[in-house]
C-alpha cells in the first residue's frame, strides 16, 4: 500500500497517457479533463461484501420483476403497493413501452447502484441507476496500472481480480443478443463519458459506432461495413439516453438517434442494454418504493437499505419534512449527477422560504432524506493523508444469473464541506477492493 | 475487429495523414528553426511556400509560435497535431489504448514544448512518440484492414509533402513505390488512373508536380 501512495504521481501520469478523461461542458465549451485517482483504496473485506452482494442481486431482480410488470400487467399498480401517479409522471416512464417485452426477459443489464457507508457502518443506498450507468472503466483501468506500481501489494493481500468487467459485459450481451454483432452507440466524443464507450468496446471487442452508422431495414438493425457490406447487429450496449435512441419513435429532434430503432426493438429484433423505460424504475420518487418491491416480488425483507426517505407527496411525510427542513435534504427527482441536491441548513432564509412553496406546490417532484453522517475515507493530499467524503457504486450485471462485479467506483468529494462526488463537480476516484477472505 | 464502418475508415486514413504531416512538418520546422537562428532569418517565409500555407507571420519568432503551438493557426503544427488525435481518439476500440497513447503523448509533448524555454529540446520526444505509435500500429493492431487503412493515410500525406517541397525523382518513386501496395492492402476503393498518371509524371525527365499533386488528389476519387 504504501507502494502505492508513493507512486500515485505516476499512476495517474499513466491514467494521462492512456486518455483516461471525462468530458465537461464549460460556459458551452467542451473541455476534457483529467479524473484524479486517488491510491488509497477503499477495501470491503469479504464477509461484508457478501453482505452487499446478497442485498444488490436481491434489489436488481426486484427492479427488473418491476421492469417487467410495470409496462405489462402492473401488478404492483393494481395491488395497490405503489400509487399508479408514481409511475405515470415519471419523466423516465415511456408510453411507448407498453406491452414490450425485452430479449430473455431483461430490462436492466447493467445497473450502477450508489452506496454510502455511515458511521455505524450500516450500508446505504442512495440510488439506482438503471438506465446507462457510467464508472465501471475507472477503476478497471486503475488496477492495472496499481498493480504495475505495487505488485506486492497485490501478492500479499488477497484482492479479488476486478479486470473480467469486460469480460462480464460481454457474456451479458452475448446472453440477450438476438442473432447478430455486439455493437456499443455512444453520442460522440463530445458525450462525457466517451473515454468509457471506446475503452468498453475495446475491451469487450463490441464495435463502437454513432447512430449515424446505424439504419433500420425491414424490421433489422444495421451498420454498413467500409466495403458497403450490412453487418446486422444483434445487442446494442447504447449509451444514449432513451429520449435521443429514434426521433421516430421518442424526441423527433434528436440527430443523435436511429430511426425506427425502438421499432426493431419492439419486435425483438435486437436487444437494447439497458433497455428503453428503464428510467420509471431509478426515479428518485421510485427509490422509495424499492424495499416494498422487494417484497412484492419476492417475498423476501429487502437486505440493502434506503437512506431514511420521506415523500412530500404523503401528508404525514411532508409535514416530517417542513419540521425538519434544516436537517434533511431535498433532491429533486428530475436531477441527476449531484444537480438538484438541496442541504436544508445551507440555504438562506428566501431561499428556504422558495423551496418550501415549491414542495408544496409540487409535492411530487422531490423526495427528502435525513442527511447520513457517512464515514469519511482518507485521500492523499500534499503528502498527507486527509479524509473526504466518498460514495461506491457498485456494479449488478443482470444475464441468465445476476452478479455483482467485486470492485466498484469509489468517488470522492476533493472539497473538505461537500457531500457532492460526482466527477463533474470535481471529485475524484478510488479503486475498490474487495478482499477474498 | 474484423469489420470497421465506412466513417471508421475515413478516421483512421485521416489520422494516417495527420500523424504523417505532423511527423514530416516538424523535421522542416526544425530545420527551419535552425536556420533562423543565425543564418536566414527570411528562411520560415520558403517554409510557407513549400507548404503552400499563407504567410500570415510578421516575423521569424511569431512563426516559430504560431505555426509551432497556436490552436487558432488552422495550418500549425498543434492544429494538425490535434486533428490526428481528434481521429485517434474515437478509433480507440480499433487501435488500442496502447496504440492511442502514442498520440495522446505527442500533444502533451507538443503542449509541453510550447511551454518551454528550450522548444526544440522537448520536441525531439513528440517525434519519438509518432515513431513510437507507427511501431504500436505494427506491432499491436491485429486487423489488417485497420492497418492497411491508416498506412494507405500515411503514405498518400508522405507524397503529398514530398511533392509540396519539391523533392528528387528517387525520393518520389520510392514514396509511390510504398504507397502503391497501401492502397491495395487498405482495401479501400481508390482511384487506379489517378495511381497510373501519377506514376507517370513522376517517371518523365521532368517532374510537374503541379500535375503529380492534382492526381494524388483524386485518389479517393472513384
Amino acid at each position: 500500500m504504501y507502494d502505492l501512495c508513493r507512486d500515485a504521481d505516476a499512476i495517474n501520469e499513466q491514467l494521462a497517457r492512456y486518455g483516461v478523461k471525462f468530458g465537461i461542458y464549460k460556459n458551452g465549451v467542451f473541455k476534457e479533463q483529467l479524473f484524479p485517482f486517488d491510491a488509497i483504496p477503499r477495501v470491503i473485506d469479504a464477509d461484508e461484501f457478501a453482505y452487499l452482494e446478497r442485498g444488490l442481486k436481491q434489489r436488481v431482480t426486484a427492479l427488473n420483476c418491476f421492469l417487467a410488470d410495470i409496462y405489462t400487467d402492473k401488478k404492483i399498480v393494481k395491488d395497490g403497493v405503489i400509487p399508479p401517479e408514481f409511475i405515470y409522471s415519471s419523466s423516465g416512464y415511456l408510453a411507448q413501452c407498453e406491452g414490450v417485452r425485452t430479449p430473455r426477459g431483461i430490462a436492466s443489464h447493467i445497473s450502477g447502484i450508489d452506496l454510502v457507508q455511515a458511521k455505524d457502518g450500516t450500508w446505504y443506498v442512495l440510488e439506482d441507476n438503471l438506465r446507462v450507468p457510467s464508472g465501471a472503466s475507472y477503476p478497471l483501468i486503475a488496477r492495472e496500472l496499481c498493480r504495475r506500481a505495487s505488485p506486492a501489494t497485490f501478492r500479499e493481500m488477497k484482492i479479488e481480480d476486478n479486470r473480467n468487467y469486460a469480460e462480464l459485459l460481454k457474456h451479458v450481451m452475448d446472453y440477450v443478443n438476438t442473432g447478430g454483432d455486439n455493437v456499443i452507440m455512444t453520442p460522440g466524443r463530445y458525450n462525457a463519458a466517451f473515454f468509457e464507450h471506446s475503452y468498453l468496446a475495446e475491451k469487450t471487442g463490441a464495435a463502437l459506432v454513432t447512430g449515424s452508422n446505424l439504419f433500420v431495414e425491414n424490421d433489422m438493425l444495421y451498420y454498413l461495413d467500409y466495403n458497403g457490406k450490412k453487418q446486422r447487429v444483434g445487442a446494442l450496449y447504447r449509451r444514449v439516453s432513451d429520449e435521443y435512441l429514434d426521433p421516430m419513435n421518442f424526441l423527433p429532434e434528436s440527430v443523435i438517434g436511429v430511426p425506427h430503432l425502438f421499432d426493431v426493438f419492439r419486435k425483438g429484433n435486437v436487444a437494447i442494454l439497458n433497455a428503453p423505460g428503464n428510467g420509471v424504475a431509478d426515479d428518485k420518487g421510485i427509490y422509495y418504493f424499492v424495499p416494498k418491491m422487494v417484497k412484492y416480488y419476492l417475498g423476501e425483507d429487502c437486505i440493502t437499505h434506503n437512506a431514511p426517505t420521506y415523500l412530500p407527496y404523503y401528508e404525514e411525510d411532508r409535514k416530517y419534512v417542513l419540521d425538519r427542513f434544516d436537517d434533511i435534504v431535498i433532491k429533486d427527482v428530475a436531477e441527476a449527477g449531484g444537480y438538484g441536491v438541496v442541504f436544508g441548513s445551507k440555504l438562506t432564509r428566501r431561499e428556504k422560504e422558495d423551496m418550501i412553496a415549491l414542495i408544496k406546490n409540487e409535492p411530487r417532484r422531490f423526495i427528502a432524506q435525513d442527511v447520513i453522517d457517512f464515514i469519511d475515507i482518507d485521500i492523499m493530499e500534499n503528502g498527507e493523508r486527509t479524509p473526504r467524503k466518498a460514495d461506491l457504486r457498485a456494479f449488478v450485471l443482470a444475464d441468465g444469473d445476476v452478479s455483482v462485479w467485486k470492485s466498484g467506483l469509489t468517488r470522492f468529494s476533493r472539497n473538505p464541506d461537500s457531500f457532492i462526488v460526482n466527477s463533474s463537480q470535481g471529485g475524484g476516484f478510488k479503486d475498490t477492493w474487495v478482499l477474498s477472505r | 475487429m474484423g469489420i470497421i464502418t465506412v466513417e471508421k475508415a475515413d478516421h483512421l486514413y485521416w489520422l494516417g495523414r495527420y500523424s504523417e504531416r505532423v511527423y514530416t512538418t516538424l523535421k522542416l520546422y526544425c530545420d527551419g528553426y535552425d536556420s533562423m537562428i543565425d543564418l536566414d532569418d527570411n528562411y520560415y517565409k520558403k517554409i510557407c511556400e513549400l507548404l503552400d500555407i499563407p504567410n500570415i507571420y510578421s516575423s521569424k519568432e511569431d512563426f516559430i509560435t504560431r505555426y509551432g503551438y497556436d490552436k487558432g493557426d488552422p495550418n500549425s503544427i498543434l492544429s494538425n497535431l490535434l486533428r490526428a488525435y481528434d481521429n485517434a481518439i474515437v478509433m480507440r476500440d480499433e487501435i488500442g489504448t496502447e496504440t492511442l497513447a502514442y498520440i495522446q503523448m505527442a500533444v502533451y509533448g507538443l503542449e509541453a514544448a510550447a511551454a518551454s524555454h528550450a522548444p526544440m529540446m522537448r520536441i525531439q520526444k513528440v517525434v519519438d512518440n509518432l515513431l513510437a505509435f507507427w511501431g504500436c500500429v505494427d506491432d499491436q493492431i491485429d486487423g489488417r484492414c485497420v492497418r492497411g487503412v491508416m498506412k494507405f493515410g500515411k503514405r498518400v500525406e508522405r507524397l503529398d509533402l514530398y511533392l509540396r517541397f519539391r523533392r528528387g525523382q528517387s525520393e518520389l518513386h520510392r514514396g509511390y513505390m510504398r504507397l502503391v501496395p497501401r492502397a491495395k492492402e487498405s482495401g479501400m476503393p481508390y482511384n487506379v488512373e489517378a495511381l497510373e498518371k501519377l506514376k507517370g509524371i513522376i517517371d518523365a525527365p521532368v517532374v510537374d508536380y503541379d500535375a503529380a499533386l492534382v492526381q494524388l488528389g483524386q485518389i479517393l476519387n472513384v
